[in-house]
């Protein structure tokens, strides 16, 4: 029998405003259903107390500009400090699997954050993974993301990282937000194989989910052989979202997390808040636990048409093909400021919806043949004229890239107003505002 | 000058109290008949002499009778009637007795969304009238905290059907969890004519004895109820919060510490901040048994005065059993208090006898005077490490207790300055001991030896009154009492639906007896209902406590 943790924090006096779907209400009928059923008295079921990550564990993910002070993070840093609760009892093995049921979601958040995307300031799964790897030394992690929506922040943080693999099923990104998830998208230079995007057509229910997951997530997850397991646990491919078309059942949310068994679970979207939300966190928590969810039965029957076995099944084979197919182009690039090696060079422009504004973002790939290479990110929110630096010493960085992430981060001190050096491999992070050093962490 | 009584049936004895304006007049124990609570209770209050007392303002017990009659399975049979609808299977859960199951499904607002299968119904009411003349029925549908269609029913179907039956419905103790609302329902209505009995005869004793003053029982949480008032199920454990009580009483209300009453089989240990009991966010567990019925947050560690000691492979233990009374008080085994003895740590008991009782744990040729010396340190040390875990464990669970708002995460770890009161009857014996493996000071309880009768004395009644509004829906439905009716107010309420409440909880506490003069308020919370972008209604959410407490201090 599993032995599963959960944390239920539903964020009830936090919301992004009146008519946002992202809303107060969104756990209430979960809270509901869970509680009711009195799922916190199975007896290998251990309820924990959120807790509030801090900054220093935000920061070695994700750079927080122009600088942390101008958001309101306290909701954010609870859903991250939640999953870190569950990711600790994990690693202490005081329980075999988790779900962390927060709000707000976290997964449109990406490397750099000028202000909430998606509903997402901070990504929860992301800073939980790097914590686990930086405080327990765990080398390799699979993430699974079954929101309707592409990842695209957790991509883009663990885009040039060959030791994370970021598996996204979502529908295809011309037809949702954010627009991304297209299956050419396969990782970076030093990571390439390393993210797998699976875009499917709208309306493809429990079968087709089902099928892609048996012969191509798995059999993926196999060949990565990784340390542990996560799941992006959004609950928006429900035949009740109002913001997608995929047709999935509460049961097919079981089943799938029976198949991934992912150590932890982080929920992410979901908005159908009547009709999904309660049955599929349900269906989730059980098939965790070690439970029979074939008796979480939605009070609504499915209405649209799936769309049939064999023309899925021919849409993922043609779909594999395409992404097998795929060569990776890099457009190499010299600047004055660049260290010794070969930089890879791409230009990224990153739309805030909730805010409505964009960012502008040019970055530096160090190409190496011993680590995930050193990371440049030179990032501009046009719209107010400010600019700000990443710089990332990735873990187990090579003595090269080490040095040049020292490099970048000297030079650019001196230039601009705003620089954030992530050194993973040294577990630090130090950031400079106008040329000098601060301690953003107090004490 | 009215006179307050409060007697605390313990598992070896009961104490009794009599307080006047904060003096205790007379106090004293006498020795607990477990098989016949009504007359420990009865002895007690002559040992008050309550005949002669000329004006007593009330009386009130905390009992263990329902306990009891639970954990030694002395109850009537129940048929346990559920509705549970779609979800998690029922095998899920360790159900500790039988149920049939009845088909109709509510959803999580209470709408229907399979309605009941009234032929099921009759075959039911077929069986119950071949069963039993008069059966005890209880009836559970999971969300009748939305919805009590199903029950209520059923209920007036087997009225008419089969003579003489009893029902209980679970709605009629609304807080969610379909579980514990089922277990909850099915023990009350087992407990309630052996409950009722005893309450009768208890008046009835009383009145014999010229007493008219009113009797009131002691609830889990702390507060207490009419005798008539009160549902049987909510008298279980009532003894660690009569501890809790009867420190609150005896020290500063503004205060935040560790309550640690040592008893004889047992060590109470609760938590108080800042004058405020804790509660637990659980409902109590009694046996196999999970209800929701609401209690203080504490522990009860296995060891008390009494604990068996004995030798494993040359190891000294101690048992979570007595055996009877310590050796140095004339009983068969050593115990803690004889070690206390020994070491004159308190005078109680022989100390012939407690060397007699440390030396059975030493061979013949060890018995010298530092060896016993070495034997007592060890029994006193290991019982003080099992008082240190148990308080660890609740400071553990307080600070690990769920919380839903960003507010109160934020605001959850305040800090106490926690400090550690001591009471109970090896309590000066262990203060020195507790203090140094606490790291906490420790303060003893003046009138530590019957400090569960004070409690009992001058615990205050409590209630709470939980709203869930559903505009939407136009329904309303109080947690605690189960009721269920219809809103008239707006779509969109705000202020109304506060003062809505405070006129319901003043109204009802009326009826029970209770003054409302520091009902609390919880942050209500409103969540719009949005359907196709438009807000259609709002679900509020809410509660009134009148919340546990004393009435005034005792005067040292």
């Amino acid at each position: 029998m599993n032995k599963t943790g959960i944390i239920f924090f539903p964020a009830f006096d936090w919301s992004l405003g009146e008519f946002h779907p992202e809303r107060e209400e969104r756990l209430l009928y979960t809270q509901e259903q869970i509680f009711e059923e009195g799922i916190m008295d199975l007896p290998q079921v251990r309820q924990y107390s959120p807790g509030v990550a801090d900054l220093f564990d935000v920061l070695r993910t994700q750079a927080i500009f122009p600088d942390f002070q101008q958001h309101n993070l306290d909701a954010h840093l609870i859903a991250v400090g939640s999953s870190l609760v569950l990711g600790n009892a994990l690693m202490k093995k005081e329980i075999t699997n988790g779900f962390a049921l927060v709000r707000p979601p976290g997964h449109h958040s990406g490397a750099t954050v000028w202000g909430n995307r998606g509903f997402c300031t901070l990504n929860n799964e992301a800073i939980l993974i790097n914590v686990l790897r930086a405080k327990y030394g765990i080398k390799k992690i699979a993430v699974i993301d079954t929101d309707v929506h592409h990842g695209d922040g957790t991509q883009d943080i663990f885009y040039h990282d060959p030791n994370v693999l970021y598996i996204s099923i979502h529908q295809d990104g011309r037809t949702i937000f954010p627009g991304t998830g297209f299956t050419e998208e396969k990782g970076g230079p030093n990571a390439w194989g390393s993210v797998l995007n699976i875009p499917l057509l709208p309306g493809v229910g429990d079968e087709g989910f089902l099928y892609a997951l048996e012969n191509w997530i798995m059999p993926a997850v196999e060949v990565f052989k990784p340390d542990l397991i996560i799941n992006s646990a959004g609950q928006d491919n429900h035949f009740t979202d109002p913001l997608a078309s995929m047709n999935v059942t509460a049961r097919g949310y079981g089943k799938i997390t029976e198949m991934i068994k992912p150590d932890l679970a982080v929920l992410e979207g979901g908005y159908a808040i009547e009709g999904a939300l309660p049955y599929i966190n349900m269906a989730i928590f059980l098939a965790l636990a070690g439970e029979d969810y074939s008796g979480v039965v939605e009070s609504q029957k499915p209405q649209n048409t799936e769309i049939g076995g064999d023309t899925i099944r021919s849409f993922l084979t043609d779909l594999k093909r395409t992404n097998e197919a795929v060569r990776p182009s890099w457009a190499f690039r010299k600047e004055p400021f660049l260290p010794a090696g070969d930089w890879v060079y791409s230009e990224k422009s990153i739309y805030y919806d909730t805010d409505g504004f964009k960012e502008n973002r040019r970055e530096y790939i160090r190409k190496c043949s011993h680590c995930g290479g050193t990371v440049l990110m030179i990032s501009q929110k046009p719209s107010v004229f400010q600019k700000a630096v990443l710089v990332r010493i990735p873990f187990e960085a090579c003595p090269d890239c080490e040095q040049a992430g020292y490099d970048l981060a000297e030079t650019f001190q001196k230039s601009e107003k705003t620089v954030l050096l992530q050194n993973q491999l040294r577990n630090q992070v130090h950031l400079w505002t106008d040329g000098r050093e601060v301690n953003p962490f107090g004490g | 000058m009215a006179s307050l009584i409060g007697i605390d049936v313990g598992g070896t004895f009961t104490d009794a109290v009599m307080i006047t304006n904060g003096v205790i007049e007379r106090k004293g124990k006498i020795p607990t008949n477990q098989d016949d609570i009504l007359n420990t209770l009865i002895s007690a209050l002559d040992y008050l002499q309550i005949s002669k007392a000329k004006n007593i303002e009330t009386i009130t017990v905390s009992t263990t009778l329902v306990t009891n009659a639970i954990m030694q399975k002395h109850l009537p049979e129940v048929e346990l009637i559920l509705f549970p609808g779609t979800g998690m299977k029922l095998s899920s859960l360790p159900w500790p007795v039988d149920y049939s199951v009845l088909t109709g499904v509510l959803d999580y607002r209470g709408r229907v969304v399979v309605p009941a299968d009234q032929s099921e119904w009759q075959t039911l009411a077929e069986k119950l009238n071949q069963q039993s003349v008069k059966p005890l029925t209880a009836i559970v549908s999971k969300f009748s905290h939305r919805n009590n269609v199903f029950e209520e029913q059923l209920a007036a179907y087997l009225h008419r059907e089969v003579p003489g039956i009893t029902t209980a419905l679970g709605n009629q103790s609304g807080k969610s969890n379909f579980y514990r609302r089922t277990l909850t329902t099915y023990l009350n209505l087992a407990a309630t004519e052996l409950f009722q009995n005893f309450a009768y005869q208890l008046k009835m004793a009383v009145e014999a004895r010229g007493c008219r003053a009113p009797i009131r029982v002691l609830k889990a949480d702390g507060g207490v109820l009419p005798l008539a008032k009160i549902r049987p199920v909510e008298s279980i454990y009532s003894g660690p919060a009569a501890s809790v009580l009867g420190t609150l009483a005896q020290s500063n209300p503004e205060e935040s510490y560790v309550v640690v009453d040592i008893g004889g089989t047992t060590t109470d240990i609760g938590l108080v901040l800042s004058g405020s009991p804790l509660i637990s966010t659980h409902g109590a567990q009694i046996g196999p048994f999970l209800t929701n019925v609401r209690s203080l947050a504490v522990r009860s560690a296995s060891i008390g005065g009494d604990s068996a000691v004995c030798l494993d492979q040359g190891e000294i233990m101690l048992a979570d059993y007595r055996l009877g009374p310590a050796y140095c008080i004339g009983g068969i085994s050593p115990t803690p208090t004889d070690a206390l003895r020994y070491l004159n740590l308190t005078d109680y008991g022989d100390l012939q006898r407690a060397e007699e009782a440390l030396g059975m744990l030493l061979p013949e040729n060890q018995r010298t005077a530092s060896d016993l010396r070495r034997t007592a340190e060890i029994i006193v040390e290991k019982m003080v490490e099992k008082i240190a875990r148990a308080i660890q464990q609740l400071l553990e669970e307080w600070k690990t207790e769920p919380a839903y708002k960003v507010w109160e995460v934020l605001h959850h770890h305040d800090d106490f300055k926690f400090y550690i009161q001591l009471s109970g009857g090896g309590a000066p014996g262990l203060e020195a001991a507790l203090e140094n493996r606490m790291k906490m000071r420790t303060v003893l309880t003046k009138f530590s030896e019957v400090s569960n009768a004070i409690g009992a004395a001058m615990a205050k009644p409590t209630f709470s009154w939980t709203l869930h509004l559903d505009t939407k829906f136009s329904i309303y439905r109080i947690e605690e009492t189960g009721e269920q009716g219809i809103w008239t107010g707006p779509k969109k309420p705000h202020r109304e639906v506060e003062n809505f409440l405070k006129e319901l909880a003043q109204k009802q506490a009326a009826g029970l007896g209770i003054e409302t003069d520091d009902l609390e308020k919880e942050i209500f919370d409103y969540f719009p209902l949005v359907e196709n972008y438009h807000t259609v209604g709002q679900i509020v959410k809410g509660a009134m406590h009148v919340p546990p407490g004393v009435i005034g201090r005792i005067q040292s």
